[in-house]
């Protein structure tokens, strides 16, 4: 400790910008790891706490994924005789059409026989606040809205509130107000409350119910109702405790948090980047004073101690600061997240408060002491092997090595070896990929300095020929001092070549969309129940196909519905179709399979279509035998097709419309693809069934290339995101770039000051500078290319092994190299002006005496 | 009118101590002239150096060079005067490390916008001058001690300017080599005329100049010229 006071913190007061700068690296990691994971961990805590509180004494809760099931089905569960409360429920997420609101939970439910689960306090008290409980239940515009609800929009008891029901938007009256209960407080607050059966009419639900909640007699188990309850409804009934439902939200919410786990992994290893580089020139430094300490009797522990002493403080320091920003950061994510969900999920959830998680904080701040205690070993260490007397005479020591750079070079090309041996040879093996994975990254790693070394020396010619002092200078600087810059090169590499992947990726993800689309979409228009694809709760009846059939124009109209349901314990999406006609008019090559023959099975009821994805994480191929509990039986079919299918990121099974009818006693419709004759066009059509239902359905009509921009905007929001960790990281590498940068000036200040001396005017010394970084930065692009290339090919595979099992198509975003070449060098040019601008101060007298 | 003026110079260093390093100096150098400034350490030598090469400011009194006056002038008007008039040698040569002995000696003149053939021209002729027309490619740590310093003063001719100054131009060298630099600073001041100011803690080097400057505790304590035939001959021990 005495020697921390005495030695490292008056270098620290020293060199204050620098201990700010390395702190900062810390901060930044610390604070996208904790950001991110805090802000994952509010969306699913909304989601949580939205379930917990709707749920109220629900003990457990009977569903059949998202389809909803018969009316009857709530006789079978009331008469079990561990049950001792059983209510039927519906669940509507609608768009509130109030500015700034957003969406509102419309909770059906039977006032009647639900208070036993969950206790609706009133405003004014009893039932005394709806105006009169008869009106209320004979009413079907009848809502009781949320008292925090009702506050945000001066609304109260007889306000007219408009909302989009199956029967296109209707006025609902305000006929009580619920007031700071738990069932209050959930989605935010944005939840009304009406009578089931009224919302069974609006919703389009019919003589169905999305769940019941059950309450258990005194005495029984939770085990014992839900194997009485399984054994009464059948298999295709989930029956479990609310919690449940978040686990299934979890899943759903994989692929982003796998996504999030890679980026505030790579926001830790940059940080990392950082603190190894400040403490390599620290080390380099400060190599006379080490030798003094050395020769006045220090040992080689005491001095490794020293920097990993200085490493501790700034870890717990900049985990501290991190900690701190990333609970800022958190709300921002969350809401965007939260946002995202909403319109992708179609998920009723509400970030309410940031879901502050002691384990994770802890986490984090161990994460990022460890991290800078890591970073800093290796300098430690080699400060702790200095010879005293070698480090007691001046001269060059930011260089590498003949030892270090061969050492480095046969590492490099025995972990590069590796990876290729682990993509060659173990393809089926999870833990070999991965292993791959991190071999390719720390032989990057280990070539860093190597490479940004060759590069100089490649492009000192050119940076000459441009500017034969400064660019000479500043390659020269890059040359002599590897160690002082790779590091600084090596994290731009790593994040850019993560905007690389994670672009690549998107566009990718996009390419194959748009292959799809255009072979599956292909009808001139689609007529949905709600604005949003996603929403399926919102239905309509079989008979609207017959009707849609004879507005003039159309030639053909298929009817589709989907439902996500759970097969295999993973959540899947089923696609219901009249395999027939689209065997006739989809003309996708089949991944697996042959087409005429699969669609004549499927149609048939003796096969499951697959998609390509679905088949890929759940191991399936043609022949293979698929059950799924549906509410009305277990179909136990075989694939006989796979398709390149984007419905779902999980996987879709497609099906027979007549066998999902079967199943699940549910013959409503999600969309209707209509195509029209060859001398009708879109348009005309389209208003066709406009006022074919005007009136009578709500009913929304798009283009082929309405739909086709809609789901593309889906697309491009989800990646939005990844934009914003993409920035993160690279504010991290340019904070490498000033670290690097305001070092090479102090080292290289009597240099600066000689070429001050000899007739440098302030913009020449500048622009050496400036150069200096630009190199730095133009480094960083090409090696994060080149990175980013291997890294997009990984992220592929991730992608098509464990996330989504979706087979992309690899493109090198080109595009992104664009945008981010001015982008970097444009930061790599802000990061050097204060740097330049302290080149250009100070006396010149003092520097030419520097040593 | 002098090549170099020094009018009631005084330059006091601020810190927890005041310290006076030149106290209210006034002095004049003629065109052409050699002279050498000496004193021991802390008297203000290199002080005086710094601030007649535009490198330093005084906190008060007037320096000009060839009739400018230097203050008022910003960093970037000094730096121009500095490389049109101005050529400085070091004790420790301070040639940039990277740069081979072309590009050293080929910097100022790049740094003045001269196009590359002509920069090449005049540093080849530079370095053929100090006599190192065979090392136009070494780099710095591929010279000895003199030839690094022949490479400084390359450098410092580079325009030909009308002053030349020298810290202690022979002080990191052996005395042979010494000799042979001196020998070189005499040619150079009396084929070129340019005016050279050396400050040395080396009596023989001081006596070889026309007029030797000795300073003590900032102040000017003596101001000797020498007969022609003595520095001659103290050039050459």
């Amino acid at each position: 400790m005495i020697l921390l006071r005495l030695i490292s913190w008056p270098y620290a007061r020293k060199h204050v910008l620098r201990s700010v700068l390395t702190t900062a690296g810390i901060v930044l990691g610390v604070a996208v790891f904790i950001g991110m994971h805090t802000a994952n961990q509010t969306v699913l805590l909304g989601f949580s706490e939205t379930v917990d509180r709707i749920a109220g004494k629900t003990q457990l809760q009977v569903t059949a994924g998202d389809t909803g099931f018969g009316e009857e089905v709530l006789d079978v569960v009331q008469g079990a005789s561990t049950v001792r409360v059983a209510v039927p429920i519906i669940e509507v997420v609608v768009d509130s059409n109030i500015k700034g609101e957003g969406n509102l939970l419309v909770l059906g439910v039977d006032m009647t026989g639900d208070r036993s689960l969950r206790d609706y306090d009133l405003e004014g008290g009893g039932d005394a606040a709806v105006e009169d409980p008869l009106i209320f239940l004979a009413q079907p515009d009848s809502l009781i809205l949320s008292k925090e609800f009702a506050d945000r929009n001066q609304l109260a008891t007889g306000s007219r509130l408009s909302l989009g029901t199956s029967e296109g938007q209707k006025t609902f009256t305000v006929r009580g107000i619920i007031t700071t209960s738990g069932l209050a407080s959930a989605y935010g607050g944005s939840l009304a409350i009406m009578d089931i059966y009224a919302a069974q009419h609006m919703f389009g639900r019919g003589r169905t119910f999305d769940r019941i909640d059950v309450g258990m007699h005194e005495g029984a188990t939770l085990a014992d109702c839900q194997r009485e309850l399984q054994a009464l409804i059948g298999p295709g009934f989930d029956v479990q405790p609310p919690s449940g439902r978040g686990q299934q939200f979890e899943a759903m919410l994989a692929s982003y948090s796998l996504m999030v786990g890679i980026s505030s992994a790579f926001a830790l290893f940059i940080g990392m980047f950082i603190i190894y580089n400040a403490f390599s020139i620290a080390v380099t430094e400060r190599r006379s004073e080490i030798g003094i300490l050395r020769a006045i009797g220090a040992t080689r522990a005491q001095v490794r101690w020293i920097f990993l002493g200085e490493s501790a403080v700034i870890g717990v320091i900049g985990s501290l600061a991190g900690l701190g920003l990333g609970m800022l950061m958190a709300r921002g994510i969350a809401v965007g997240i939260g946002a995202l969900i909403s319109d992708v999920y179609r998920i009723g959830q509400a970030v309410d408060e940031i879901a502050i998680s002691w384990p994770l904080l802890t986490l984090s701040f161990t994460i990022g002491v460890g991290t800078s205690l890591v970073a800093a070993m290796l300098p430690a260490r080699n400060a702790a092997r200095l010879d005293p007397i070698k480090a007691l005479q001046k001269g060059n020591n930011q260089t590498l090595s003949v030892g270090e750079s061969r050492g480095r070079a046969a590492a490099a090309v025995a972990l590069a070896l590796c990876s290729i041996g682990c993509l060659l040879f173990a393809t089926g093996s999870r833990p070999l990929f991965y292993a791959g994975f991190l071999c390719a990254m720390v032989a990057a790693l280990l070539l860093g300095p190597l490479l940004t070394l060759g590069l100089a020396k490649i492009f000192r010619p050119v940076l000459r020929w441009l500017r034969p002092v400064e660019g000479a200078l500043a390659a020269d600087s890059l040359i002599q001092a590897p160690r002082r810059t790779s590091a600084s090169v090596a994290a731009l590499m790593f994040s850019l070549s993560l905007a690389v992947a994670f672009e690549g990726m998107g566009r990718a993800n996009a390419a194959s969309m748009v292959g799809w689309m255009d072979s599956v979409l292909n009808p001139d228009l689609f007529v949905m129940a709600s604005q949003s694809l996603d929403i399926r709760t919102a239905r309509f009846p079989v008979s609207m196909a017959s009707e849609i059939a004879a507005v003039p124009g159309v030639e053909r109209v298929q009817s589709v519905r989907n439902a996500r349901t759970t097969v295999r314990n993973t959540p899947a999406m089923v696609i219901a179709l009249e395999m027939n006609s689209i065997a006739e008019t989809v003309h996708s090559r089949p991944v697996s399979g042959v087409a005429p023959d699969m669609y004549r099975r499927a149609a048939a009821g003796e096969g499951l279509v697959i998609s390509d994805n679905f088949a890929e994480l759940q191991h399936l191929g043609v022949g293979d035998t698929v059950e799924i509990a549906a509410p009305y039986g277990l179909i136990r079919l075989p694939v006989v097709g796979i398709l390149v299918e984007y419905s779902d990121q999980q996987g879709s099974i497609m099906m027979d419309r007549s066998v999902f009818i079967r199943y699940w006693h549910d013959d409503s419709v999600n969309l209707f693809r209509i195509y029209t004759k060859p001398d009708a066009t879109a348009s005309t059509v389209r208003q066709g069934v406009l006022e074919r239902f005007a009136g009578r359905r709500q009913v929304f009509v798009l283009t082929n290339s309405e739909l086709k921009t809609y789901i593309m905007g889906l697309i491009s929001q989800w990646f939005r995101l990844t934009s914003l960790q993409t920035a993160i990281a690279v504010l991290v590498a340019i904070l490498g770039i000033i670290n690097t940068l305001t070092v090479s000036i102090k080292d290289r200040r009597r240099e600066l000051a000689v070429l001050r001396t000899v007739g440098a005017l302030h913009w020449q010394v500048r622009r050496t500078v400036w150069l200096e970084a630009l190199t730095v930065g133009f480094f960083g692009l090409i090696l994060g290319a080149a990175l980013g290339a291997l890294n997009l090919y990984y992220v592929l595979e991730i992608v098509h092994r464990d996330v989504t099992g979706m087979r992309l198509d690899y493109q090198f975003p080109m595009t992104t190299m664009f945008v981010l070449l001015p982008t970097i060098l444009g930061a790599a040019l802000v990061a050097a002006l204060w740097p330049a601008e302290s080149a250009v101060r100070g006396s010149l007298v003092e520097a030419l005496e520097y040593e | 009118m002098g090549m170099i003026q020094l009018d009631q110079v005084t330059k006091r260093f601020e810190g927890r101590t005041q310290v006076t390093a030149l106290n209210a100096v006034s002095l004049t150098i003629a065109r052409g002239e050699m002279v050498s400034i000496v004193g021991p350490s802390g008297s203000g030598k290199s002080t005086l150096l710094n601030l007649v090469g535009a490198l330093d400011r005084p906190t008060s009194g007037d320096v000009r060079v060839d009739g400018q006056p230097l203050s008022g002038l910003s960093d970037d008007a000094l730096t121009r005067l500095r490389r049109d008039k101005i050529g400085f040698i070091f004790q420790f040569f301070n040639l940039l490390p990277t740069l081979t002995s072309l590009e050293n000696v080929a910097l100022p003149l790049h740094l003045r916008g001269w196009n590359r053939a002509r920069v090449t021209e005049r540093a080849n002729e530079l370095l053929s001058l100090v006599g190192l027309a065979d090392r136009l490619s070494h780099r710095p740590e591929e010279l000895s001690g003199g030839q690094r310093q022949r490479v400084a003063i390359a450098r410092a001719l580079s325009i030909y300017p009308p002053i030349l100054l020298a810290d202690e131009p022979t002080g990191n060298l052996d005395s042979r080599t010494g000799a042979d630099i001196l020998a070189l600073l005499h040619d150079l001041n009396e084929r070129l005329s340019a005016t050279v100011v050396i400050v040395t803690h080396d009596d023989g080097v001081a006596r070889s100049c026309q007029r030797t400057i000795t300073l003590r505790d900032g102040d000017v304590v003596h101001d000797v010229r020498h007969s022609p035939s003595r520095a001659a001959g103290v050039a050459a021990p």
